[in-house]
């Protein structure tokens, strides 16, 4: 789940990147940094330098150019996640201290994931925070004591909870499907139950689903709740989806593909709903932030297949083939499928026998099982594009960029070799 | 509801559900005798009556209480034959022993993510905060006992903390769930709150003697399952206070079989037995008090499914298995 960051920049000015930080960051009247003079002062001597356009590796083809925006102010490169960085260490601060139990032990091991170091990309929280300023209308300026804020940085503040919310989800999904696959490693490091067992990890992932549960139900909106008890239910089901799969499912691209929603993709799609929902969105609206979600986790599964063959390198059996080893066929190989039918018999034998591994290699080296995954992930990444250019306009700065940003993680998605 | 779209998931989620294996469906009698206790006016049913709706409507609503807390009680049994590798649960073979560990998981969590969407319909905010907190509560009830220090083996305080967490939180906060979708007032819901924590932990109290006396009087018949397992209950937590001695035992542990028939020794000589069904006793009759004190009815069925409700008191108190 890393991200490269693949493109090269032209220039790159560190003030730039450093005033996204404070615009971005949830200010409050006692905390606001600068004035709007300032502000302007500092975009007009951006607007002095160099633009910076993608670089799009040529050979991918297609790729979307960023709209440039006809207002006079500048467009940096944007790093989406550190748009939110500030806010994101405050959110992983909260989600510390809200996992402190009664138990220490208990405690300590929910914690173990939100480590620094060890808490991944935060790629999920990092998609909600963006589309919470995206689809934000209006962020009022910060006033010494404004009381007019409250609402706002109330809502700020419920949306960060649906990102907190969203991540102790997907980390109890984590810890209980490394019990369920013996897994001893994660995120590079031991998991949880090969260092503590597997009891303690059952209940960690207990603990942190049930504090899911309480600060959902402080947001006191039933429709909220409904769509994240909904997203709990699709990442068992398709856990169990991939858990019991007969010989017949494993061979259908729809099969992966539901299972692929409901394991990856529904997570976030939901939760972007819900940011929008919580914002008091419009149901189209809610229904495009959704959409986003979707086809961007649903891109993201799929350049992760295509990784696990290629690795970092463009060719065939670099990757950590851990999927076929588990006897996981991703879509890929339902590619090379479908172009040759003869891999069907070695796909229903299963991969226990390693030698079937070989062979299915060879038939997807002979295919057009990689490139026509990839092309799949691009259709569904310029999907998700396609959703946040379709979000109704705004002249707000701090929601076009957020917007620009969520555009970019597109991209990135698509482009990342590991 | 249990229908999911993997045959295997809904086979292992039904497992508790099975006619004849699910247990004595405790619950959702104290909640279904609650939600009738509680309604003030129950209309006859008439042929299409339209003015049945709302009320019926309630009462799918109190039911569906009944359903969820059920579906979070299997689903809290699921994952602690997990952690216990037990192999026998309601006398038969228990999930995870008969199709993995694994599949038990992952059938406790689609219970769960199950209880958390027919909970979110209920579309009552409060309702869902106590439930929510009934899950939380079973995880950290779970939890002290399975990290007990030594010194917390040996506190009543500490152990009548756990039981209310592990056993009477759910009947509790279910049964203010159901006084709050009735639309009750704030002192009935706390009413029908006391009642369902002291019934709870009437319950469990009792369970502890019955591990040691099984069905009989006498000390020693029962399966003695919980010292066995290290679990200090409150009959030897009352012994303890007469014979300090047995301190130094408990404080040692259980993992010497030698330990527990030091302990069922002193135990015997003990008031223990006797002072836990005192105990037990107590909070069922503060259980009944709390009945009592429910705004008066003269609706029948409303008088009726309250005599039952204290009815229950006893029949926690006096069983024998």
């Amino acid at each position: 789940m890393l991200f490269c960051r693949g493109f090269s920049r032209i220039s790159r000015n560190p003030r730039t990147i450093l005033l996204g930080f404070i615009l971005s960051r949830p200010t409050g009247p006692s905390q606001s940094l600068l004035s709007n003079q300032y502000l302007n002062s500092t975009l007009k001597v951006c607007a002095g330098r160099e633009t910076f356009s993608w670089s799009l590796p040529a050979f991918l083809g297609i790729g979307r150019q960023i709209h440039h925006q006809s207002s006079s102010i500048i467009e940096e490169q944007l790093d989406p996640f550190s748009l939110v960085a500030d806010e994101l260490s405050l959110l992983a601060k909260r989600l510390r201290s809200m996992v402190v139990a009664e138990v220490p032990k208990l405690a300590s091991a929910a914690e173990y994931f939100f480590k620094l170091g060890v808490e991944g990309k935060r790629f999920r929280p990092t998609v909600l925070l963006l589309m919470a300023t995206a689809l934000n209308v209006h962020i009022p300026e910060p006033t010494a004591g404004g009381v007019g804020d409250t609402l706002t940085t109330d809502l700020r503040t419920r949306q960060q909870s649906i990102a907190e919310i969203t991540e102790m989800i997907h980390v109890a999904s984590l810890l209980h499907d490394d019990v369920l696959d013996d897994a001893d490693k994660r995120r590079g490091i031991g998991s949880l139950n090969a260092v503590m067992g597997n009891k303690l990890a059952v209940l960690a992932g207990d603990f942190l689903l049930s504090r899911a549960c309480v600060s959902l139900a402080a947001l006191k909106n039933t429709e909220v709740v409904s769509l994240i008890a909904t997203v709990v239910e699709h990442l068992v089901t398709g856990e169990t989806m991939q858990m019991t799969t007969s010989s017949e499912q494993r061979c259908s691209m729809e099969y992966y593909m539901q299972k692929t929603y409901y394991k990856t993709a529904s997570l976030i799609s939901n939760s972007c709903k819900a940011i929008a929902l919580l914002a008091g969105q419009t149901a189209e609206v809610a229904m495009l932030a959704f959409e986003y979600g979707k086809h961007l986790g649903l891109a993201f599964q799929l350049i992760d297949d295509v990784l696990d063959f290629t690795g970092t390198s463009a060719s065939l059996g670099k990757g950590s083939l851990s999927d076929i080893q588990h006897g996981i066929v991703t879509a890929p190989i339902l590619f090379a499928m479908e172009e040759f039918p003869q891999l069907h018999a070695i796909v229903y034998q299963g991969f226990d026998n390693p030698e079937n591994v070989d062979i299915a290699l060879e038939y997807l080296g002979k295919s057009d099982g990689i490139q026509r995954t990839r092309e799949l992930a691009m259709k569904h990444a310029n999907l998700a594009a396609a959703a946040i250019e379709s979000l109704p306009e705004s002249n707000d700065e701090q929601v076009r960029k957020s917007r620009r940003a969520l555009v970019d993680l597109t991209q990135r998605v698509i482009m990342r070799n590991k | 509801m249990v229908v999911a779209e993997v045959p295997k998931l809904a086979s292992a989620a039904e497992y508790f559900f099975k006619l004849g294996v699910e247990g004595k469906r405790f619950r959702p009698t104290v909640l279904l005798l609650m939600a009738t206790a509680l309604n003030v006016h129950i209309p006859e049913p008439t042929a299409g009556g339209v003015g049945d709706t709302l009320t019926t409507d309630l009462r799918t609503r109190q039911q569906s209480i009944a359903e969820i807390t059920e579906m979070i009680h299997v689903a809290s049994l699921l994952h602690d034959d997990v952690l216990d590798d037990a192999d026998k649960r309601r006398g038969i073979g228990s999930l995870n022993a008969v199709m993995g560990n694994k599949l038990a998981v992952l059938a406790g969590d689609f219970l769960l993510s199950r209880a958390c969407v027919s909970l979110a319909a209920l579309k009552n905010t409060e309702v869902v905060s106590l439930i929510a907190t009934v899950v939380e509560h079973l995880v950290t009830g779970e939890t002290m006992q399975m990290t007990t220090s030594s010194e917390q083996r040996c506190s009543m305080e500490y152990y009548m903390q756990k039981t209310y967490y592990k056993t009477a939180s759910l009947i509790s906060n279910s049964c203010k769930a159901i006084a709050l979708l009735a639309g009750q007032t704030a002192e009935v819901a706390m009413l029908a709150f006391e009642y369902g924590k002291h019934l709870g932990l009437a319950f469990q109290l009792i369970d502890d003697v019955l591990d040691f006396t099984g069905t009989s009087a006498s000390l020693g018949k029962g399966s003695l399952s919980d010292i066995q397992h290290g679990i200090v209950t409150a009959p030897i937590l009352f012994a303890m206070e007469e014979f300090p001695q047995l301190h130094a035992i408990v404080y040692q542990g259980f993992d010497n079989p030698e330990n527990v028939d030091i302990a069922l020794e002193y135990l015997g000589k003990s008031d223990g037995i006797q002072r836990t069904r005192e105990l037990a006793m107590k909070h069922a009759n503060l259980a009944a008090a709390a009945i009592e004190s429910l705004p008066e009815s003269n609706d029948e069925q409303v008088r009726k499914s309250r005599r039952a409700l204290v009815d229950l008191t006893q029949r926690v108190i006096m069983r024998n298995k």
